[in-house]
Order: structure tokens, then C-alpha cells, then sequence
């Protein structure tokens, strides 16, 4: 095992170490930037910096921290034509990873992006290689969001030309917006962590070494070792020039300084058919012996409302139980009984401390659900002791994903209006996590033994008989599994690219012009 | 004995290619090309799949054809390297049999597409019947060792009826799911009809097919107790 070191965390981005949304910032603004002269580029980017948030820790009642939390967070990251454009040494640029160097369009044969989500489809912001730069802001309300745009929008009108916002975001009505907005859905005129399929998301992320979090939030977060404890994932999945899970550093570029503390990140639009998914899941559960709700959970393996996992409670009886005692807890917990409220939190620990060790067959969670999928756990470890750990084949995958919802505020949300997901995921290899995970797991699924079933949300489905799920039924109890069949495409790409997000020291060299990897 | 493996063969063999070069006038370019260039560009453009000549040669799981250029050592600075004296075209098969009357059926089955892929072989040019290119192939031959099968020992037509049945079964119960005893008991005999488990020849999958291409099972319109 490798052991902690503290971590630089003034050095680091701070979209690396905070899912921001968890922090109270429901609101965030993505543009894209294009550089037409290197020069008066780098001179935009020193008038940035200062304005970019690292990952120092902030204050809190609990912890003391001599950082404030700010009303506002700033980061950037390139695209591979933009740190051609910006005029890094070509012995720098040529030492970046072949996919970062390709860039997502080109890779779509891998990611499966093909039909509706081919990239000529894609919104067009994405057409051409003429996006540079990503810029996202994360803010507590709209108005703290509108007058920092405007702040960075007169750093760019100040670089004579050399800097442009390229504009081509589809928006709600149809237009081309400058910018890409993202909000947390509201319910009760509160943000909360619905997605526009109604499924609560963004639960499980993944825990590693150094990154600031508590340590409460480790189980399930973390790796598992062979006595089924949680420890942090390495530092160097997720950051580079930090030791990986394989005791190595991720391939990087040169100079060292360039990619110490920083690391890729994979930005995707993904469109969300809500209207197919809600007739599709609606004439299904006619035929399905459960309620829609289980049905639904089926798919995801959590369910849609609380986001318990299926694992926790398989079935409606079940559910309809653990709802009561957490509504039990939750009412005396807010009464003042402690014992409650610590009851409470140890519920709400299973949310992702768990594994599939007594659900080996998907009875209670199906082998192909989207959680089982996207992070196997342990479950991929068919024979005893195969690994030298459990996780071994999933410590690898892991996706540290940020991103919030996008569109859906009309009140009839159907396939056309403009919804989905701002799917942002991190991590040192995009090969080996993102676009393996995408590849193998969710567009195959070989290693799950259940042929070329894909993920029912991100598969891309083209509502054949043999575009399938099995919902898998109890070994021995008689009962049959549940085919779905003719599953259509529900979620669709709409643009995308891979980023690198450097640490404050390579952005401030970037930013002067003095990488120098000799 | 390390050639076979249950019933599945593993046939490796180097054919040495002439040195030397001719017009090639293959695909209407008539430029002066060495042997083994002529014999690449063949190997390049053999169709695949179903089209490839390896479809029409009964009982073939796998086949691959290649040029070996050179061997190449990954060794110190001061050790002799040994070099080829030519180029070889390689061919390895792995089929269900025995060697001979694979070849045999080899000849018979794509005789043109063999003389055109071995005609710069050395010592090829003796090669005009079934029996003559036995002995080449025997004469060219490797015993091969630490022979991995990766497939049952099944002749190659049951091996697709198996696949065959495999999908087109997968689709049976996708489109009977949730029916009643009885319907089900009738579609499946529909079913049973439709794919002919005794008939290893149709209905099947093709030789080189590769991937499911089309449904291999619909419901019949009407069951025979409906009819």
C-alpha cells in the first residue's frame, strides 16, 4: 500500500479535489475559448490566474482553514489544439497522451459515438478544432455567476483579439448561447441531486490519497483491500506526477513541472431523451412483476428517488421499509434524539459503503446495472482470491466525475427540448479510465458475462429486439428473469473534448511562455 | 502429437519466397516489383469474412497468411545474428481433422486463390494437383508447439448451427417473454421446426461470418395449432 503524502493543494485546480455542487455551488457557466495569437493568449492567462481556485481546504465550523470558502470558483483547462496554439514546445506537446493529442471527436469509433450522437451532429461549438479552452465557473446563485462572467468577458476584450468566446452552445429554445449553463435541478425552489431522468446521481465518487477529503467519506469510496476495508485510491489515478495504483507515475509530458498537479479531464454534452425513457419505461412495467419505481431502480441499480442502492433494498417490500425507518430516524433526529441522528448516518453510510459480495447472481442488483457497471467494486473478482485485491480490476477505472445538469426548465421536457447532463469526469489516463470504462463496460459487456448488452442509460441503443437488459431473478426461486427488449438510444452526445487542466505552476508557465522541456 | 489437439489441428508452415522481381501486373500497375511485394499485396487485398477464399475450405476455424521478412534478436551488441536467406510466406490454419484432407479440400475449394498466393513460392511451380500440394505444404511445414485452441473440437459446421442456435434461441425467448404454458409449448415447437437442430446445413450461420447480422428467428404468423 502506498502511504499519504500531503498534497499541494495551492498547486492543484480546485474542480480536482471538490464536486463544487456537493460545496453549495449549484450553478455553474462552461465557455469555451479560442486563442488567435499566442502572445496576447498567455497575456489573457496571467490576468487569469489569480483568479482560479486551487483545492486548499476551506474553512468550515468543523475544521478551521485559513482559506474562506469564495462566492465564486474558476477553472480552466486546454484542449490539445490549444496548448498547440499557445505555442508549447512541440518535444512537450508530442509527450502528451495519443488520445488527449486526438481529441474526443476522433475517437468516436472508442466511445461509441455513432447515429444521433455522431460527431457532425454535435452542437456546433464543437466543429472545427477551434476550441481551445475550457472556462467553467461554479457559483452559489445566478447573479454572483453573471458578474464573474462578465469580469473574465472583460479580460478577454482586453486582449485585443488575441482571445475569443467561441459561441455555438445549443440553448433551450433552440439558439446558439456564447456559454453552456448547468444547474442543479430544484425541487421545492431547493437544489437537489435529481438528474432529468429523475434518478438522484452523482453518489458514489471515489475517494484517493491526499485529496483533503474526510475520512468518514472513505468506505465505498475508496479501494478495496482482501479483508474488505476501504483504503484511498492513489494519488496518481487521479493527479499526475503522483504514484498510481500499478506503483507508477501516469505518462505525462515534459518538463515534469508542466504536469505535476495536474491532470485530463473529459467534458461531454449528454443529451437526455426524457420523453422516449418515460414511454419506454412506462410500457415496460406493464408487463414487469415489481412497481415502475423498482423497475427504474433496476436499471440504475439505485433507487431513482433517494438514491439507496438496490443491494440495501431489492425489491418494493423492501424499499417501503427502509423508507419508514429512515423517516423514523429523520424525524427524531431533527427532534434532538442523538442515538437517532447517528442511526441516521450509519444508514446513510450504506449508500456507498457496500459491495455485491451476497448478490453475486444480480438478483437484487442486476449484473448490467449502470452503478455495477460503471464501478464493478469487487465484483469482478468471480473466483476466490483470483487478484491480489478484490478491486484490482476497478481500481484502475475509477472516474472522479464532476459536472451538473443541464436545460429541462420548460415544464414539458420531451426528446426535443434541450436537457441532460454536463458530464465531466477526471483522471490521469483518459484511456484507461474514461474511455475504457465507456468502451468495455458500458457499450460491452463481456467482462459482466452478459454478452453485447450495454448500459441501459449511456448504451447506444438503436431499439432493436436484441438492444437488451436482463433484470436477473432469484437462482432457485422459480421466478424468470426479465428480458427488456428494443431498448432505444436514450441519452445522445451532443460535444465534447478532452482537456488537460494544469497545476497553478504550469498555468503561470504556460501563461509566461517559458515551458521548456530540454 | 504437438500439432494436435483433440480433434482441432494447428498447421503452421514457411513457404521461402524467390528472390528477385517481375512486372506486376496484378491490379494494371506495371512497375517492377520483388516477389514478395507481388505476394503481400495479394495477401492484402484477399477478401474477408464470408468473401475470404478460407470461408469455402470446409472444417477451417482460423487461418492467417503473412510475410516473414526477417527474425530479429533482442540481444547484446557482440552476438552473431542469423539472418533469413529469404522472405517466407507464413500460413497457419487451425481446423477440425486431419491434415491431409483439410489440404485436400484446400485444393479443391480455392485451387485458383492458392495459385495465385503461392505462384512465387520457391519449388511452387511443381505444385498441379490435390496430392503435389499435400507434399509442398508437409514439405514446408513446423511442428508446432504449445498449440492453444481456441475452439471446441467440433467440425466447423456444428460449431456454427451452435451459434446459430445460440442467437436465434436468445431471440426465441425475447419474443415469447411473460407467454402462458400453453403458447410458449407452441411457439416453441414452432420454433424447433424453424431451426432444424438435426440440419447442420441450413438454417446456420455462414462460414466467416463473424457477428450477428440479421434475426435468425421470427414468430410465424400463425402457429400450427392455430392454423
Amino acid at each position: 500500500m502506498t502511504t499519504n503524502r500531503p498534497l499541494d493543494l495551492y498547486d492543484i485546480q480546485g474542480n480536482i479535489c471538490k464536486g463544487y455542487g456537493r460545496f453549495g455551488f449549484p450553478k455553474a457557466r462552461y465557455f469555451f475559448l479560442e486563442f488567435h495569437h499566442p502572445k496576447r493568449a498567455q497575456h489573457f492567462l496571467k490576468q487569469l490566474v489569480p483568479l482560479i481556485t486551487t483545492a486548499e481546504r476551506w474553512a468550515h465550523k468543523d475544521h478551521p482553514a485559513p482559506e474562506e470558502k469564495p462566492t465564486i470558483t474558476t477553472n480552466i483547462g486546454f484542449t490539445f489544439s490549444g496548448l498547440q496554439a499557445l505555442e508549447l514546445p512541440e518535444l512537450s506537446l508530442r509527450g502528451f497522451p495519443v488520445e488527449f493529442q486526438m481529441g474526443m471527436r476522433e475517437r468516436k469509433a472508442i466511445l461509441g459515438d455513432d447515429g444521433p450522437s455522431d460527431p457532425q451532429h454535435w452542437d456546433p461549438v464543437w466543429q472545427g478544432e477551434h476550441v481551445h479552452a475550457w472556462v467553467s465557473i461554479n457559483a452559489q446563485n445566478e447573479e454572483a455567476l453573471q458578474q464573474h462572467y462578465l469580469k473574465i468577458e472583460q479580460l478577454i476584450s482586453e486582449s485585443q483579439s488575441g482571445v475569443s468566446i467561441r459561441p455555438g452552445h445549443k440553448g433551450p429554445n433552440g439558439e446558439l448561447l456564447p456559454y453552456q449553463d448547468a444547474s442543479a435541478v430544484y425541487e421545492n425552489g431547493k437544489p437537489g441531486p435529481k438528474e432529468h431522468f429523475g434518478f438522484t446521481d452523482g453518489i458514489g465518487n471515489p475517494y484517493f490519497e491526499g485529496c483533503g477529503n474526510d475520512l468518514s467519506r472513505l468506505p465505498g469510496r475508496g479501494k478495496l483491500t482482501r479483508d474488505g476495508n476501504w483504503v484511498p485510491l492513489a494519488t496518481g489515478e487521479f493527479i499526475l506526477g503522483h504514484v498510481d495504483e500499478a506503483q507508477e507515475y501516469p505518462p505525462a509530458p515534459t518538463p515534469k513541472l508542466l504536469a505535476l498537479n495536474g491532470t485530463f479531464m473529459v467534458y461531454r454534452k449528454l443529451h437526455e431523451n426524457v420523453k422516449t425513457f418515460q414511454d419506454y419505461v412506462d410500457n415496460l412495467a406493464k408487463d414487469f412483476d415489481g412497481s415502475k419505481e423498482l423497475l427504474m431502480a433496476k436499471f440504475a441499480g439505485r433507487w431513482a428517488d433517494n438514491g439507496a442502492p438496490l443491494v440495501l433494498a431489492p425489491d418494493d417490500r423492501s424499499k417501503a421499509e427502509l423508507d419508514k425507518t429512515l423517516a423514523e430516524l429523520t424525524t427524531q433526529a431533527n427532534n434532538g434524539d442523538q442515538c437517532a441522528a447517528g442511526q441516521l448516518k450509519a444508514l446513510k453510510q450504506k449508500w456507498i459503503d457496500f459491495t455485491y459480495d451476497d448478490d453475486k447472481s444480480g438478483a437484487k442488483c442486476p449484473v448490467g446495472a449502470h452503478i455495477r457497471r460503471t464501478n464493478t467494486r469487487g465484483s469482478l473478482e468471480t473466483e476466490k482470491e483470483a487478484f491480489n485485491s478484490k478491486g484490482a480490476l476497478v481500481d484502475r477505472r475509477r472516474l472522479m466525475r464532476r459536472g451538473l445538469p443541464y436545460g429541462g426548465h420548460d415544464e414539458l421536457t420531451d426528446d426535443n427540448s434541450e436537457q441532460g447532463i454536463i458530464f465531466m469526469c477526471i483522471g490521469a489516463s483518459i484511456e484507461r479510465q474514461f474511455e475504457f470504462v465507456q468502451q468495455q463496460w458500458v457499450n460491452y459487456s463481456n467482462d459482466f458475462k452478459l454478452g453485447n448488452d450495454k448500459d441501459v442509460f449511456l448504451g447506444n441503443h438503436n431499439g432493436q429486439l436484441t438492444d437488451k437488459a436482463i433484470i436477473q431473478a432469484e437462482p432457485g426461486s422459480g421466478k424468470a428473469p426479465f428480458f427488456c427488449t428494443h431498448l432505444p438510444r436514450f441519452v445522445e452526445t451532443r460535444g465534447g473534448d478532452y482537456f488537460f487542466i494544469p497545476s497553478i505552476t504550469a498555468l503561470e508557465m504556460i501563461a509566461q511562455g517559458i515551458v521548456d522541456p530540454a | 502429437m504437438a500439432n494436435t489437439f483433440g480433434d482441432s489441428y494447428g498447421l503452421t508452415c514457411l513457404c521461402p519466397i524467390q528472390n528477385g522481381q517481375c512486372e506486376a501486373n496484378d491490379d494494371n500497375s506495371f512497375d517492377l516489383a520483388s516477389y514478395d511485394k507481388i505476394t503481400r499485396r495479394r495477401l492484402q487485398t484477399l477478401p474477408q469474412n464470408e468473401q475470404s477464399p478460407f470461408a469455402k475450405i470446409p472444417n477451417t476455424y482460423f487461418a492467417r497468411l503473412f510475410i516473414l521478412n526477417d527474425v530479429f534478436f533482442e540481444q547484446g551488441n557482440d552476438v552473431k545474428r542469423d539472418h533469413l536467406k529469404s522472405k517466407y510466406l507464413v500460413f497457419t490454419s487451425n481446423f477440425h481433422g486431419e491434415l491431409e484432407t483439410y489440404l485436400e479440400g484446400m485444393w479443391h475449394n480455392a485451387e485458383s486463390e492458392i495459385r495465385n498466393i503461392w505462384q512465387y513460392a520457391v519449388g511452387f511451380e511443381r505444385v498441379n494437383n490435390a496430392a503435389s500440394f499435400i507434399d509442398y505444404i508437409k514439405k514446408c511445414q513446423l511442428k508446432t508447439t504449445l498449440f492453444f485452441n481456441g475452439s471446441n473440437d467440433k467440425s466447423l459446421k456444428q460449431q456454427l448451427k451452435s451459434l446459430y442456435v445460440k442467437q436465434a434461441f436468445s431471440e426465441f425467448v425475447l419474443l415469447n417473454q411473460g407467454k402462458n404454458a400453453a403458447t410458449l409449448k407452441a411457439e416453441f415447437k414452432a420454433f424447433l421446426e424453424q431451426i432444424q437442430l438435426n440440419n447442420l446445413d441450413s438454417p446456420s450461420w455462414r462460414p466467416g461470418q463473424t457477428r450477428l447480422t440479421e434475426a435468425s428467428y421470427s414468430i410465424p404468423t400463425t402457429t400450427p395449432e392455430n392454423s
